[in-house]
């Protein structure tokens, strides 16, 4: 105790006794170097802030294999082997490997290493340390985040020359996103001695070497201040020479930032956007692409007998009208959902709205649905109790469901909302225990198939009693499990064609309910920055916590008063 | 004494203005709480019924939500939990307090070291962190599960005020001819010296209804209560997780506030009138007039530790 | 001496209750540390590289409960207060407390001190002028200030001076983002500035007790036989108001005072949560809704400790002071 209390008087003296230093701010410090851009068509300059509540201060760890800082690394210091654009038909940037060869049946994949790439203390990236990253998940499952060496099958990482050649068991195709383009590069020098190679998976990395664009300098537990790597294998690159990464603890006053135009890249939800943000200033400006589905996942197993009558669930799919759900429960700032499982536009070529249409499940009807809950056996004096769980805390989907048993309530099915802290609320989603859950899950991929594959794929489930990985709902169909086997292996055409095959067993079984698409919350100021991602131009998720996606963003936006 | 009491406590609290405010601000609200049909036209507080975010109007006389719900129908439907807590809560801390309390007193010895050494350990833990683990590991805030955590942390100090006031009444003479005449020790604490206690019993039931009050409007505030629930703390969380203050609905915020801060001052009114009556030379005058009195209940620290958490 | 021993026993007991009470509720719930975090990464982490991760930080759920018990109340008393699991994965718990601590002790000391200092001041005067114009207005005034809810109080100061003024003052943080810590002028005003509001609310809410205990004191106290006796001497009013009366009528506070110095490291939860002020409260709050179960455990702790230590403090002064306590004891 005593010696806490000594601390502070300390601290209390050391505020006092020193009024003539000068207060150092962040954006003081001489900002690098404003010269003309050596290839780039923007010279250097400008800062961006961004806002992105964490409802945290910075813990200044960078390890790219914690998954509870590594946003604050991938991408802005560690670089991926290859970027793919989930907005734009899987698009590919090639990064740190200049290009790749698969064999025949994608079995094995050689990479072919970027030359004269430094690390950003000076020593040279060779393929040896791309090598050294895949090895190091085998050696430390820890850090094996995407489980590469146990679910993919991985069996070998090797490097020889500028090459990389990894080996699976089986064909690994579905998985390049994972390895190629989710997998930061770590310096072998670093992660291969000391405390680092003693525990990569939680050693604190204060000060990151990476390849990307910036350098960590300084970190504070309030703000992270990043400055441009002069050595960036991009010459000229980036334009923006300091990022502002102050730490929100709550959407209030980072709202209130970006509205200001404090922050320049906002990347939450903004209640009443119009009010609070757009009206503030004609620089402010919004796009939050979708890129998953919020659902209402009844649970198919028998043991659960409403829901596992297939009639119950298209009566719940032809009831509720998804469009009045985003518009009061997510304020309209969430599209409304389709019932393919498709979440569009964002994939829109795989998106099979006809078949949509011609079930009926493209605008709500009551009357329908009353019927089917007719032959169900349920009616307004007979009426169906069922209980929706959800999370305490997401006040939206408190609002969404608010709103869905509004809409229900006519039809005589009686709807009860049963919010849940998280632990709680995973506790019985993931082992079954529940009728009705209000969920979405976090992970997609760059095309429909990741997600669907999570949703619907029986390896993803588990017996109600035991953890399921994806699949809560219990969805069980060898044919829906044949088509993903063979999309592994198919043509970029043919899997349009199996994925509007398991849409229609998304529509025909009604597996889940997709009410809302989740989106990628996005604001962005463009009084002094230009080149952010738009619907025209999508050249990345634009919210600041996708990774590497962020990298992209940064690489692109400059800053006009530098110009 | 009993006698003396009954007949001298109602009028003296009747003339006693901080006690009357208190006690109106109580009525109304206990009438809102038990017939809200009469103070508003809307029948589900919680329906989406009408345009979101609307300014106060004839229509809607506090505005409405960001989600369309009424803000004054919520509220007035809200009075119900927010009084039961306070009630139900402070009843049962309350008869817990004078359960261990009394009996720590009379039944002495062992009893008493433990039954004292319990209630000073649970004087002691901090109780509003108590509270916050508890309630969010019990799973959800149902109304049970919150009553209970408050009753299980708001007794002791009154336990600790009782047993130190039926230890100084255990010598007194009409006690010792109750025993002197033969009369059970039951007997002897139900009819002889609860009766006795009585003020101090009651304020102990104020003070730990005005720290439910609070506790509970600061647990739902939290996000720690049901937020599909009816009551003044869950409009607070609501209005706080959608920014009510910033995008121009203040009085969604400040006004279930307010009326948590009236209904805590009606207890705290009514208790501090209490300490008034019970000790004469702490009433207002509006001369110099002193009085002598030899003992006085400090009792205002109840509310500090209500607060202090 | 044997009032002392039995203070220790009892500081021991309170202990290794709270203790106790800490290391079974949480594991007694439903949840587990996996699952939160598993959310908290978006789900982008494969169950059994967080499971092994978790183990690295020191989370072993699948040992014996009890083995896991007496490992931790080991770890407790030494010091070995692991690696936090929540929000801040694998930082030292010592750390993290370490950067919030100050903060509390700041904001919620000096303003518990301020509060009574201020309240003791305005009650001895209140009481000394019984029925005067401020005897009038101050008790009923103070007894509804100290029943308002802090976060309301909170609230509304942030809504009249951040919110209405345009941020006139700050109603978040400790400080400025964009300054970097340090011993600069710019620094300290801005500290200063984002405490105001926290501490104004602090003030509102607790200042109240301490007038109105002081001023029912300082009332009771002016009617005992020695005041009436210097009055009789013709002693002068200042020397008996704050000489004899105040002197003896704070007496009853003083324990009061210990007790609410000993909360004060837990700190005001409900105000650091509207304010967003990283200190204890503000830490516990984000503890328990990430299932953080180490940083938890040492704050529940260290919370009772204080107040623990508060209350042993005021005993020893006790029986210094006051020797009858001695031969009670």
């Amino acid at each position: 105790m005593r010696r806490t209390r000594l601390a502070a008087v300390a601290l209390a003296i050391g505020l006092a006794a020193t009024a003539c230093t000068s207060t150092q701010r962040t954006t003081d410090k001489p900002s690098g170097s404003s010269t003309a851009a050596n290839n780039g068509p923007h010279k250097q300059g400008g800062t961006v802030t961004i806002s992105n509540e964490q409802g945290q201060t910075w813990p200044c760890q960078f390890n790219p294999f914690n998954p509870s800082v590594y946003l604050e690394s991938n991408g802005f210091v560690y670089e991926p082997l290859v970027f793919v654009n989930a907005l734009n038909n899987q698009a590919e940037t090639p990064m740190l490997a200049t290009g790749y060869q698969w064999n025949a049946d994608k079995t094995q994949i050689v990479f072919t290493v970027r030359s004269g790439v430094k690390w950003n203390d000076g020593q040279a990236f060779t393929a040896d340390d791309v090598a050294f990253t895949f090895n190091l998940m085998k050696r430390v499952p820890a850090t094996d985040t995407y489980a590469l060496w146990t679910g993919a099958g991985l069996k070998s990482v090797t490097a020889a020359g500028d090459k990389v050649t990894m080996t699976f068991k089986q064909n690994a195709q579905t998985y390049f996103f994972s390895f190629a383009d989710q997998v930061g590069i770590v310096p072998q020098h670093i992660f291969g001695s000391g405390a680092a190679a003693a525990n990569p998976a939680t050693w604190a990395d204060p000060n990151p070497v990476g390849t990307g664009p910036f350098t960590v300098s300084p970190c504070t537990p309030n703000n992270i201040q990043y400055t441009a790597n002069p050595s960036y294998w991009q010459a000229g690159k980036p334009y923006i020479q300091k990022i502002e990464y102050p730490a929100y603890l709550d959407n209030g006053p980072a709202n209130l930032d970006l509205a200001s135009g404090k922050a320049q890249w906002g990347s939450q939800f903004i209640p009443g956007i119009k009010n609070l943000y757009l009206a503030k200033s004609s620089d402010n400006h919004t796009w939050s692409p979708p890129m998953l589905n919020v659902s209402l996942w009844p649970n198919n197993d028998p043991s659960h007998k409403a829901t596992s009558t297939l009639a119950v669930r298209q009566a719940l799919a032809a009831a509720i009208d998804r469009s009045q759900v985003a518009a009061i429960g997510e304020g309209g700032q969430e599209p409304p959902a389709n019932q393919s499982g498709v979440v569009a536009p964002t994939f829109q070529n795989y998106y099979d709205s006809a078949a949509v249409a011609a079930a009926g499940y493209d605008k709500p009807d009551p009357s329908k649905a009353a019927q089917l809950l007719a032959s169900a056996g349920y009616s307004p004096s007979n009426p169906l109790k069922l209980t929706v769980i959800t999370i305490t805390g997401y006040t939206d989907w408190d609002a969404s469901l608010a709103v869905i048993k509004q809409q229900l309530k006519p039809l005589g099915i009686d709807l009860t909302i049963d919010d849940l802290a998280q632990q709680t609320f995973n506790a019985k989603l993931f082992n079954g225990n529940y009728d009705l859950a209000y969920y979405g899950l976090q992970t997609g991929g760059p095309t429909p198939y990741y997600e669907l594959r999570e949703l619907l794929a029986s390896a993803n489930t588990a017996p109600i009693g035991q953890q399921a990985n994806s699949n809560f709902e219990r969805y069980k169909n060898p044919a829906v499990d044949a088509l993903f086997a063979q999309y592994a292996t198919a043509s970029p055409d043919q899997q349009v064609g199996i994925i509007k095959q398991i849409e229609a067993s998304m529509i025909n079984d009604v597996p889940v309910i997709p009410i809302t698409e989740s989106v990628d919350w996005f604001q962005y100021n463009t009084k002094d920055l230009a080149g952010w991602p738009t619907p025209q131009d999508p050249y990345a998720q634009p919210a600041a916590f996708n990774f590497p996606d962020a990298e992209q963003v940064l690489l692109h936006i400059y800053s006009k008063s530098a110009q | 004494m009993r006698k003396h009491r009954s007949n001298g406590f109602w009028p003296a609290l009747r003339g006693n203005r901080k006690a009357m405010t208190g006690a109106v601000i109580l009525l109304v609200f206990t009438l809102v709480a038990a017939f809200p049909g009469l103070f508003t036209s809307v029948r589900d507080p919680n329906a989406l019924l009408s345009p979101p975010s609307l300014q106060p109007s004839g229509a809607h006389w506090l505005g409405t939500t960001s989600l369309g719900q009424d803000i004054y129908a919520q509220l007035v439907y809200g009075t119900r939990q927010s009084l039961i807590i306070a009630v139900v809560a402070g009843a049962f801390a309350t008869v817990l307090s004078v359960l261990i309390g009394v009996s720590a007193a009379y039944l002495g010895g062992v009893f008493d070291d433990l039954l004292s050494m319990l209630t000073n350990v649970m004087l002691v833990i901090p109780a509003f962190p108590l509270i916050i683990i508890l309630s969010k590991y019990a799973g959800k805030g149902s109304l049970t599960v919150m009553l209970a955590v408050l009753v299980a942390t708001g007794w002791s100090y009154g336990a600790n005020q009782l047993r130190a006031q039926a230890l100084s009444l255990r010598n007194r003479d009409f006690l010792e001819s109750a025993r002197v005449r033969g009369e059970r020790r039951g007997y002897i604490i139900v009819f002889e010296v609860l009766p006795t206690m009585t003020s101090l019993i009651v304020a102990n039931f104020l003070g730990a209804a005005l720290y439910s009050v609070l506790s509970a409007a600061g647990l739902q505030f939290l996000g720690l209560g049901d937020p599909n629930s009816s009551s003044w703390g869950t409009m607070l969380y609501w209005s706080q997780n959608q920014q009510a203050l910033l995008t121009g609905s203040p009085l969604w915020s400040l006004a279930p506030g307010l009326c948590v801060a009236l209904l805590g001052a009606a207890f705290a009114l009514i208790n501090y009138a209490f300490d008034e009556i019970g000790n004469p030379a702490l009433r207002p005058v509006r001369t110099n007039a002193r009085t002598r009195v030899k003992t006085v209940k400090k009792r205002g620290q109840r509310v500090q530790r209500a607060e202090s958490q | 001496m044997r009032f002392l021993l039995r203070r220790l026993g009892f500081f021991l007991l309170t202990l290794w209750a709270a203790l106790t009470l800490n290391f079974f509720i949480p594991r007694f719930m439903p949840g587990s540390p996996e699952l939160a975090l598993r959310d908290r990464t978006r789900g982008k982490v494969s169950p059994a590289a967080l499971e092994q991760m978790l183990a690295s930080f020191g989370f072993k759920p699948h040992q014996n409960l009890f083995d896991q018990y007496l490992a931790y109340l080991g770890d407790m008393v030494t010091g070995h207060w692991g690696l936090s699991i929540g929000q801040n994965l694998g930082e030292p718990v010592t750390t993290i407390i370490g950067q919030a601590l100050p903060w509390t002790l700041g904001l919620v000391g000096l303003t518990t001190v301020m509060a009574f200092v201020l309240g003791t001041l305005i009650g001895t005067v209140a009481g000394w002028r019984r029925g005067g114009r401020l005897d009038g207005i101050l008790p009923p005034v103070f007894v509804v200030t100290s029943a308002l809810p802090y976060f309301w109080v909170a609230l509304v100061l942030i809504m009249v001076f951040s919110v209405w003024t345009g941020g006139w003052l700050p109603g978040d943080n400790t400080y400025d983002n964009t300054i970097i810590p340090g011993p600069s002028p710019g620094f300290v005003t801005s500290v200063l500035q984002h405490a105001l509001l926290p501490a104004a609310t602090l003030l509102i809410t607790s200042i109240g007790g301490w007038i109105l205990t002081m001023r029912n004191n300082m009332i009771t106290t002016l009617a005992e036989d020695y005041i009436r006796m210097g009055r009789a001497k013709g002693l002068s009013n200042r020397r008996i108001m704050y000489g004899y009366a105040a002197r003896n009528a704070i007496l009853p506070n003083l324990s009061g005072f210990a007790m609410s110095l000993g909360f004060v490291i837990s700190g005001a939860i409900l105000i650091e949560y509207v304010f967003n002020y990283q200190g204890l409260g503000y830490l516990l709050y984000n503890a328990v809704q990430n299932v953080d179960y180490p940083l938890m455990q040492v704050l529940f702790m260290l919370f009772t400790v204080a107040v623990l230590v508060a209350v042993l403090a005021c005993d020893l002064a006790t029986v210094w002071l006051d020797p009858r306590a001695r031969a009670k004891g």
